[in-house]
């Protein structure tokens, strides 16, 4: 009796398991077709109450879609914040969860969505917040890229970066096409899997823009 | 002074249109104390936003009366250097701040005139505390610089109308203004205009906890005044000198002191033709000495009390002289009306100390109560000809204010204040009411209700008189809506106001008056890319009876109508940045008073007023320790030329009039400003990551 209530526990265990990282697997499917604010508030809702392994991942995609509504936000300074807010520390949860030692291309992954939570809080006002936050993004991006020099993600908000910044302040286009053309080649031919993947649409998007 | 707005004002405004201003600002401390205050460690940022964050469990702001201009503004909300970069504002924040409803376009002085009050009746209070001369010594038709620089503020709040009980002795508008905090970083910074010229450093201690710096400025027009000829024959100056020493320490966990230390000088000696006579020349020379320093600290005691500490010492001597020379130059005294009175000689000293504690205790739900004291000393000494001019005055007010959330989106604020002036032997009680309601879309609407005493100016306390202090009762309703990044206000007021200070017949506070307008504000960040714009309209309907208006008069300094325009936009391929303002004011109504009767009236042309700033952007030093931001900055102020006419002076017969005008129909200047900081962003960050 025991011995089937430990088996049957453990099944339900593995099931529920199954089950969390299987919800894991739809969310990051239907966040790779997402594109409204409405859409990803309902996913980052979802996200959050993942508790799927690897537990960094859940923290990671509801993180990565505050950033994505900051974006769509941008000309919207009213409303960016508790976006921003909730994502930073959603992001840094992420990076706590991970291994500093070992989980080097994670941690890039979770620097490289912390640099665009950043980047939204520029949104709010680029006179207020813009210097503070413009540094940190950087910075963040920075620590990304030395971890991991070839995520592909990390070089597209390079690539961003260097789209959007006035040339006196560094921004140089041909630099972005360059990044992102970079970014693009790494990418392949993208996983549909729970591990980070996405990047592709948004090189298209960007390179599009660039004569 | 003035350049050194220009060249900030450029700066920044290139930086608001980009995304990456990380290291833009020069040397001025301007409002950049976010950063230490927000990630030196998480409790600071409860130091600062507590009231905010608790806050933000309701949207609902109290706003009504007021135009806030912050460093933590969002989307199209004022931020201080928006406010006070205006083409045209000369480095003075209330010059700046005409580009907001509610102000007069009053181009022959200085000061800023709200809603049918003179500018005597708006006050500017630093980190609580008073400053009783903003400007330079006045000078007849010739507005002069403010002494403290714009860009010192990162938090600018401008009431036309129905403000806290935490700030008295402004009947009719109030100019709150917090100062930075710690500099973002090491730097040195110079400029060099024909006419202008400054430098000045700012140093940041290793742990980023502490900074000192200082500034010195000099003008001197007069190079500029033989190049560009000038209605006034200058003697003398204009010059102007001014420095300024600062230092701020962050203390425990919460803590902030603060010390700012301003002194100047200036010297403007001038001839008109005499009205009254035909050869005769009219001269005014007006010195000055001035310092003001102040001291503040702030710190939460725990997480509910927080205390609010300030004082406040400023020295000011005025020297004007008044003289009148023939053709050849030799001075006259002639011993008949009205040219007896068109000499003389007039000093004045004036010792003024402030002292203001208070104290915040903050509820749950972002609720709150706030109470205090403050205590004015002001000792004046001088010599107008052969009569003494003494006054002391010890000013008390204590206050209390209470924060309360009535329902998630019904705000209220309720206040009381009660001063006692010594030279009055009067107490007085100001109640204050505001109320605001947010609607389901995010906008609001706001309601206040005030009364605001004043005290009589001090030339009018020089002699024996028993006059009380004189009062407005504001009434205002708001509405607001901010949303993509556009802002729409609109506001209705009544004031009424009591016991103004009349000269004629006698000296009394029979005076009263009342004013009523309708005010729109419209600004847009996101319809263009990269240009910033905002239209403002003004009505104002106003009369009152004071000085020596035989009635009830719509005073000289009322325009019924205003419009104003302020545009900025950044050109990135270029670095280039243009700044446009354009005022235009319907005529303002002019007399000329004798006997206690009008003599004469009209009305003026209508004011308008177009001012270009361009400035262009670059390094010339690419090293990577001491990046250098620097530039060009040109600009020319009433470029259509129009003939700006303030009012008339009148002869003493009344047969002859002359235009107040401006000195020179345009301004022009050009300058270069360089701007030198270790960029420190790794220290910062490894700091605080």
């Amino acid at each position: 009796m025991k011995k089937l209530l430990i088996t049957l526990s453990v099944a339900l265990l593995s099931y529920s398991g199954f089950a969390q990282s299987n919800a894991l697997q739809q969310a990051v499917s239907k966040l790779d077709q997402a594109q409204t604010v409405t859409d990803l508030e309902q996913l980052e809702k979802t996200f959050t109450g993942i508790s799927a392994q690897p537990a960094w991942l859940s923290s990671y995609y509801a993180a990565l879609c505050n950033a994505k509504i900051g974006f769509l936000l941008q000309d919207d300074g009213e409303k960016i914040e508790p976006y921003s807010n909730r994502g930073e520390e959603q992001a840094k949860r992420a990076i706590a969860t991970l291994d500093s030692a070992k989980q080097h291309k994670e941690l890039a992954e979770a620097y490289t969505v912390l640099s665009m939570i950043y980047r939204t809080k520029v949104f709010i006002n680029p006179m207020t917040y813009g210097r503070k936050y413009g540094m940190l993004s950087d910075q963040v991006l920075k620590q990304a890229r030395a971890l991991d020099a070839q995520n592909p993600r990390a070089l597209y908000v390079a690539a961003w970066v260097k789209y959007a910044t006035p040339k006196m302040w560094g921004g140089d286009k041909q630099q972005a096409k360059q990044l992102a053309t970079q970014s693009l080649q790494q990418l392949g031919t993208p996983g549909t899997d729970v591990y980070p993947h996405w990047g592709k649409a948004e090189d298209q998007a960007l390179l599009s823009k660039i004569k | 002074m003035k350049t050194i707005t220009y060249i900030l004002l450029l700066l920044s405004v290139s930086a608001s249109a980009q995304n990456k201003p990380a290291a833009l600002k020069p040397a001025v401390p301007v409002a950049d104390s976010a950063i230490k205050d927000s990630a030196v460690n998480s409790t600071n940022v409860k130091a600062d936003t507590a009231i905010k964050s608790k806050r933000s469990l309701h949207e609902v702001v109290i706003s009504a009366g007021s135009f806030e201009a912050s460093d933590r503004a969002k989307g199209a909300s004022l931020t201080p250097i928006d406010a006070v970069t205006v083409a045209g504002s000369n480095g003075d924040i209330s010059q700046a701040l005409r580009s907001l409803p509610g102000a007069q376009q009053i181009g022959e002085t200085e000061g800023l005139f709200v809603r049918g009050g003179t500018g005597e009746e708006t006050r500017q209070f630093i980190d609580g505390t008073l400053v009783k001369t903003p400007n330079y010594p006045s000078v007849p038709g010739v507005p002069q610089y403010a002494r403290i620089n714009p860009f010192l503020f990162k938090g600018i709040l401008f009431s036309s109308g129905g403000y806290s009980a935490l700030y008295g002795e402004a009947m009719s508008s109030a100019l709150i203004l917090e100062s930075v905090d710690l500099p973002e970083k090491t730097s040195a910074s110079f400029f060099l205009f024909p006419s202008n010229m400054g430098t000045g450093f700012q140093h940041l201690s290793k742990n980023n906890r502490s900074s000192y710096g200082a500034n010195l400025n000099y003008s001197n027009q007069s190079l500029y005044n033989s190049i560009v000829p000038q209605k006034p024959d200058y003697f003398s100056g204009p010059a102007y000198f001014n420095g300024n020493v600062n230092f701020r320490v962050r203390t425990g966990k919460t803590g902030m002191l603060k010390f700012y230390s301003n002194w100047g000088y200036s010297d403007v000696g001038m001839r008109n033709p005499d009205i009254d006579s035909a050869v005769l020349k009219a001269g005014y020379q007006a010195k000055g000495w001035n310092s003001y320093s102040n001291l503040s600290f702030r710190s939460y005691l725990n997480d509910n009390w927080k205390i609010d500490l300030a004082a406040a010492f400023s020295y000011n001597k005025e020297e004007t002289n008044r003289d009148l020379s023939d053709p050849k130059g030799n001075m006259l005294k002639i011993p008949f009306i009205p040219y007896s009175y068109k000499t003389g000689q007039r000093t004045v000293r004036t010792d003024f100390a402030q002292l203001r504690a208070v104290v915040t205790h903050l509820f749950p739900q972002g609720q709150a109560l706030r109470f205090g004291a403050e205590h004015f000393y002001t000792n004046d000494r001088g010599r107008s000809n052969d009569s003494a001019l003494i006054l002391a005055d010890h000013l008390t007010a204590v206050f209390a204010e209470g924060d309360f959330y009535l329902t998630d989106n019904l705000a209220a604020k309720t206040g009381l204040r009660m001063e006692y002036s010594s030279a009055l032997s009067k107490m007085v009680l100001a109640p204050r009411i505001s109320l605001a309601y947010r609607l389901q879309d995010g906008s609001q609407f706001n309601l206040a209700y005030g009364v605001f005493y004043q005290q009589p100016g001090n030339d009018f306390l020089y002699q024996p008189n028993k006059l009380t202090f004189s009062n407005a009762t504001h009434y205002i309703l708001n509405y607001t809506r901010r949303a993509n990044n556009r802002f729409f206000r609109a506001e209705l007021y009544y004031k009424q106001y009591r016991d103004l200070v009349k000269t004629v017949p006698e000296l009394s506070n029979n005076g009263k008056g009342y004013a009523q307008g309708i005010e729109l504000f419209w600004r847009d960040k996101k319809s263009v890319k990269n240009l910033d714009y905002w239209i403002t309209y003004t009505y104002l309907d106003t009369k009152r009876n004071f000085l020596d208006y035989p009635y009830q008069l719509r005073p000289s300094f009322a325009a019924p109508h205003t419009t104003t325009v302020a545009v900025k936009k950044f050109f990135q391929e270029i670095n280039t940045s243009v700044n446009v303002s354009w005022a235009m004011a319907a005529g303002r109504p002019y007399y000329h008073i004798s006997n206690n009767s009008i003599a004469d009236q009209g009305n003026t042309n209508a004011y308008n007023m177009l001012n270009l700033h361009v400035a262009y952007l670059c390094s010339f030093f690419k090293n990577r320790k001491w990046k250098d931001f620097s530039g060009v900055a040109m600009g020319i102020n009433n470029i259509t030329g129009t003939r700006q006419v303030f009012g008339y002076n009148y002869s003493y017969n009344g047969l002859f009039k002359s235009p107040i005008t401006l000195p020179a129909t345009r301004n022009f200047f050009v300058g270069i400003f360089m701007s030198f900081g270790i960029d420190r962003t790794d220290d910062f960050l490894n700091n605080n990551l």
